[in-house]
């Protein structure tokens, strides 16, 4: 009975001890047997991860954290388990990064040669690699969470755009907006008929231009040929005689208007005499009007009109008997 | 009133007091290792080999219940494979320690009060005593450390076996992969995972193991008080196994 409890509790004692280890080796991914290759990488901060979190080269698991602590200089070094038979890349540097959106973290494995695109990625490696002692450079990106309270941000922000722009929209304001943009149409399709018709004008214009430069380009020529006449006429002494023909007209026409100012002169003295003529007939008029004199008596006395009718009457006869008979009136000789 | 209080205060410092000085009485019989070494064996025999079934049974199906309850909350949202990192983790850190040491305080630490306080009222420690064998050393100490070293080892197949139920549960019934189930398993691993639940219910074990023996070693009034003190022992290793379970919670997680 004793060797039977013994031999019970030992069995289970090692069977639990292998299940623990075995377990517990088999879940941490360790590589048992294999020699295992183990770098250091300097990160700024390694972010979510932590031993046992997997490193991956291109993709596939070739290694995990082994352990991580603070250096001097405000660093933090992880060690790197690479399991044997891979190969780093070379001048290599690891970038720890959210490896979903659940909160798992893994290293990535990548060659510093290219530096990467992410100049904030560049920036982290080169300052980790600038320290030096042997140690992988290393940057870590921002976690999913800090992605998504940033986008949590942004949405807030659009949000309240949204809800402004909602409050600003109400139902005035979409009918105005709707008015504005019937208006606009019309307005367009006004400016498009008169584009068009501007279109057909300056049309006209170009073809009238056209036809003046045309135009212009015959008269260039008739000029071209009447400065070859010119030229011509100069060369025989025309236009000489043109312009002394024009010299004499224009003393003629400066002696001209010499007469014309004296005649002028004439004719404002001649007004004095005419004025005074007028004075005086205006009253012999007077007089007649007043029936003084013998000119008023005439005009007064209605026999003497009538003689003066029957006078002018025969006056008129005589006239036209001297135009039909004129010798029998006159008598006109040379010596 | 104020009686009352003052006598239920004064009592409480009391049971301190005997369980200060039951545990010093203890460590005092360490000494006497030719007479508890070779009881141990029986002890672990008893108190963890012969409760592995109890626990595994519970392990068993702890395990299939938290894979299909996993995948009842994970569904649409989160990716199946966290499956395994939930069955995994619950396991190792609470479901196994804290199941397994449950169901065995009402298996050991009862039975274990109950014979020893069939063994005080029939006074049969007291013949120990008169034969000058110490009852500490002849009957606490392997019990104590049987269930100390042995709890550990029954949480540690209680674990597994309700990983593998999850597994197969998650393989059957889920249509999740083995490659997924394992991937969620390793996901977020850490080896403190492991040692935190041995660690725990080590404790449990050592808690309920002292229960049962002092609560069975005090007991008082014949084989209703046996009966009494089976009861009491299974109440108060399960109160403790939760206190403790949130002690060791606050202070190493």
């Amino acid at each position: 009975m004793k060797r039977e409890n013994e031999f019970a509790v030992g069995l289970v004692v090692i069977a639990a001890l292998a299940l623990v280890v075995g377990g517990a080796l088999w879940l941490s991914g360790a590589h048992l047997g294999k020699t295992e290759a183990v770098y250091t990488a300097r990160f700024r901060t390694v972010g979510g991860l932590g031993a046992g979190s997997p490193v991956v080269l291109r993709g596939v698991r070739v290694g995990r954290i082994e352990a991580i602590r603070l250096a001097p200089g405000n660093w933090v070094e992880a060690d790197i388990k690479i399991y044997s038979g891979v190969t780093p890349p070379a001048k290599p540097a690891v970038i720890a990064a959210s490896a979903s959106l659940f909160g798992e973290w893994a290293a990535t494995l990548i060659s510093s040669e290219p530096p990467p695109v992410d100049p904030n990625i560049r920036q982290a490696l080169e300052e980790a690699a600038a320290v030096g002692g042997g140690k992988w450079p290393g940057a870590t990106l921002p976690d999913i969470g800090q992605l998504t309270a940033q986008a949590s941000r942004i949405a807030t922000d659009i949000g309240t755009v949204a809800a402004r722009v909602q409050s600003a929209f109400d139902s005035q304001a979409v009918m105005d907006l709707r008015r504005s943009i019937h208006d606009f149409g019309q307005v367009a399709d006004r400016l498009a008929r008169v584009t068009n018709e501007q279109a057909d004008i300056i049309g006209d214009v170009g073809s009238n231009l056209q036809h003046g430069s045309e135009a212009l380009s015959r008269a260039a020529v008739d000029l071209r040929t009447t400065l070859g006449r010119v030229d011509t006429a100069t060369n025989q002494g025309q236009l000489a005689t043109i312009l002394n023909n024009t010299a004499a007209t224009s003393t003629d026409l400066r002696s001209a208007s010499q007469d014309f100012r004296q005649l002028m002169a004439a004719a404002n003295k001649n007004q004095e005499s005419l004025v005074r003529v007028l004075q005086n007939a205006d009253t012999i008029l007077s007089r007649v009007s007043n029936r003084s004199g013998t000119l008023g008596l005439l005009v007064a006395d209605s026999a003497l009109y009538r003689e003066t009718t029957l006078t002018m009457i025969q006056l008129r006869q005589l006239l036209s008997d001297i135009q039909a008979n004129p010798r029998k009136y006159f008598t006109f000789s040379v010596f | 009133m104020i009686q009352a209080i003052g006598r239920r205060s004064i009592s409480a410092v009391e049971a301190v007091g005997r369980v200060g000085h039951f545990v010093m009485d203890m460590v005092r019989a360490l000494a006497d290792i030719g007479v508890w070494a070779r009881l141990t064996i029986v002890q672990m025999r008893r108190i963890g080999v012969d409760s592995l079934p109890v626990a595994l049974f519970i392990a068993a199906f702890t395990g299939v219940v938290l894979a299909l309850q996993a995948s009842y909350t994970f569904t649409g949202a989160v990716p199946l494979y966290f499956v395994g990192t939930l069955v995994g983790k619950t396991m190792m850190l609470e479901l196994g320690p804290v199941l397994a040491g449950l169901a065995l305080a009402g298996r050991v630490g009862a039975s274990m009060a109950a014979e020893l306080g069939t063994m005080k009222v029939t006074e049969q420690v007291d013949a120990l005593e008169t034969l000058a064998y110490d009852p500490q050393s002849y009957l606490v100490i392997p019990r104590v450390l049987a269930g100390t070293l042995m709890f550990p080892v029954v949480v540690a197949f209680a674990i597994a076996t309700g990983i593998i139920t999850g597994w197969l549960t998650s393989l059957v019934l889920l249509d999740l992969s083995t490659q997924d189930f394992i991937k969620g398993l390793k996901l977020f691993y850490v080896f403190k995972d492991v040692w935190f639940g041995l660690l725990k219910s080590a404790s449990f074990g050592f808690t309920i193991t002292l229960v049962g023996c002092i609560v069975g070693l005090g007991t008082r009034g014949g084989a209703e008080g046996v009966g009494r003190s089976a009861t009491r022992a299974v109440v108060y290793s399960a109160i403790l196994i939760l206190v403790l379970d949130a002690f060791w919670a606050v202070v190493l997680l």
